[in-house]
């Protein structure tokens, strides 16, 4: 029996003719962060939908809670506990952003609910003075911020970040960056794919680098640091 | 044409444009949110008809006829979608467009054998006939009026729904994203199979309330499939909205038409969804 909350094992995945991941894995313990970082193009984000079965790789092993998610499709495995904010926040045109709130919220799988409108509401205030506005009318930093609301309040025990912090304003990405920490210490594992290496290695436990669809480098924050001018070399353009 | 006259085609119009409606909105509804264009729409409102027929014949309650219509509808729309509609998701419209005639043939050969290819009618229900004087000459078949309301009232329902139960959310948010509601955990397949059904369940009560005005033959589901086509291109594809202004243009002036310039009163609809394509190539109300 493994103790992960997440494992990934020997992920090969394709789109079309083109081999994106060549046996990628990936582990996540109770309560840990863990960062996936590579350069554009690397295979981040095909990793993820890999992993949620968005995408359906050729091989490979995806498991959460000891048990097998591979024949599951994706609707059922985010019910077991995983919640995506995916790459460019995935908002809904015609909904406004209390129904983006209202269609996510659902109790845990085992009927627990942490998290719940009110709670999402305190946590970022800002949505509160926005709900009958559509989702596509929020600026982008208020969109991420919906986008992470919504994940929430499927009370996951795993939440997955695209690029969370993308093309927002330094203050904004603070913010997020803060949110991202909170919920951290509420007791959610994260998986966060982003550029910025500063604030990731203090953040997260584990760290994963993909060159190419192959990780490069696997190791907790004290092995990140002892191989800090290799990772760069992977990250740097 | 004087009052009297223009008054009564005005609400034939309406009420015709109202019917349409509610078959359309299933074909509109299915295409949006599904991305399902299916030619079959119009078998249901032909099934729709003969089944009231059928359920009239033995019942003598039109009711009665109507409610078990609608019932046997909804879970035929939901054996067709489990079947066969199932497997089109991920194919191009062109497969959908092949498969969907070929259930208008077997729809069409089924009626057929089941029910002949003479003209059938139905009685209108003894509580809704007779007529109501609107003005001092004029006067208007009750059946007509509560055709009307009751298409309004299912209009409302579906506004009711689409904006404003949790069910529409999660139907407008698959109509915007369908691979993000499924990363939020919905069952996405389960939610088209009840936005299928509940189209099909719409063309074949549109079939029933019509049976006792028209007169039930071969052919009436590809007629008024053509007539929804027009409603949905100039609504624009998708847009409920769209589909409910469309059926309504598209109802007045088609009956207008045909008492104003009667020879060529068939062309007319389709040269008015030709200039409305003009001015919005995508429709009245496009996303
Ligand atoms: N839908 C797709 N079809 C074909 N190729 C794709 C598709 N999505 C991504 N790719 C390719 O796969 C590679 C990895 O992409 P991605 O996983 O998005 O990288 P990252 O998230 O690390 O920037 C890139 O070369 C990209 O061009
Ligand atoms: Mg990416």
């Amino acid at each position: 029996m493994s103790t992960h909350l997440l494992e990934v094992r020997g992920l090969h995945t394709l789109y079309g003719a083109s081999h994106i991941l060549h046996g990628v894995d990936l582990c996540i313990e109770p309560g840990q962060a863990v960062s996936l970082m590579g350069r554009n193009g690397m295979g981040k984000t095909t990793t993820l939908k890999s992993l949620l079965g968005v995408v359906t790789p050729r091989s490979g092993e995806v498991s959460f809670k000891g048990q097998r998610l591979d024949a599951l499709p994706t609707w059922q495995r985010m019910r077991r506990g995983i919640a995506y904010v995916p790459e460019g926040r995935g908002m809904f045109h015609n909904l406004t952003v209390r129904e983006h709130l209202q269609m996510a919220n659902r109790p845990n799988d085992r009927g627990e609910t942490q998290w719940d409108y009110d709670r999402v509401l305190a946590l970022f205030p800002r949505l509160g003075e926005r709900l009958d506005n559509l989702g596509t009318q929020l600026s982008g930093g208020e969109q991420q911020m919906l986008a992470i609301g919504r994940a929430l309040l499927t009370n996951p025990d795993l939440l997955i970040l695209d690029e969370a912090t993308e093309g927002l304003a330094p203050l904004i990405r603070k913010e997020i960056w803060d949110v991202i920490r909170l919920i951290k210490q509420s007791g959610i594992s994260t998986l966060i794919v982003d550029k910025n290496i500063q604030v990731l290695k203090t953040l997260c436990d584990q760290h994963v680098v993909l060159v190419k669809g192959r990780v490069a480098f696997s190791g907790n924050s004290q092995q990140l640091l002892e191989n800090m001018s290799e990772v760069e070399s992977y990250l740097s353009v | 044409m004087d009052l009297a006259i223009f008054l009564v085609q005005l609400l034939n119009g309406l009420q015709y444009g109202l019917l349409l409606f509610l078959i359309a909105s299933g074909l509109t509804l299915v295409f949006g949110v599904m991305g399902i264009l299916n030619l079959a729409h119009g078998s249901m409102y032909m099934v729709g008809a003969y089944l009231a027929w059928y359920f009239f014949q033995g019942t003598e309650s039109f009711l009665f006829s109507a409610v078990i219509s609608a019932v046997i509808a909804l879970m035929l729309g939901v054996l067709i979608e489990r079947t066969l509609i199932c497997r089109m998701y991920k194919r191009n419209h062109l497969d959908q467009v092949l498969l969907t005639i070929g259930m208008i043939f077997v729809f069409n050969a089924l009626q057929s054998l089941l029910w002949g290819n003479d003209p059938l009618g139905v009685d209108v229900p003894d509580a809704l006939s007779g007529s109501l004087h609107l003005t001092g000459v004029v006067e208007y078949p009750v059946y007509r009026i509560f055709v009307a309301l009751f298409c309004v009232a299912i209009a409302a329902a579906l506004y009711f729904v689409i904006n404003r139960t949790r069910l529409g959310m999660l139907i407008r948010a698959g109509e915007s994203n369908r691979e993000m509601v499924e990363c939020l955990g919905v069952d996405i397949s389960r939610l088209y199979t009840i936005v299928f059904g509940a189209g099909v369940m719409l063309a074949t009560i549109a079939g029933v309330v019509a049976a006792p005005m028209a007169s039930i033959v071969p052919g009436m589901g590809e007629h008024v499939l053509i007539s929804c086509f027009v409603v949905v291109v100039i609504g624009g594809m998708g847009s409920i909205k769209g589909a409910l202004v469309g059926a309504l243009l598209v109802g007045v002036v088609d009956t207008f038409a045909s008492v104003v310039v009667p020879d060529v009163a068939s062309m007319i609809v389709y040269i008015l969804m030709a200039v409305i394509l003009l001015i919005k190539p995508q429709g009245l109300f496009s996303n």
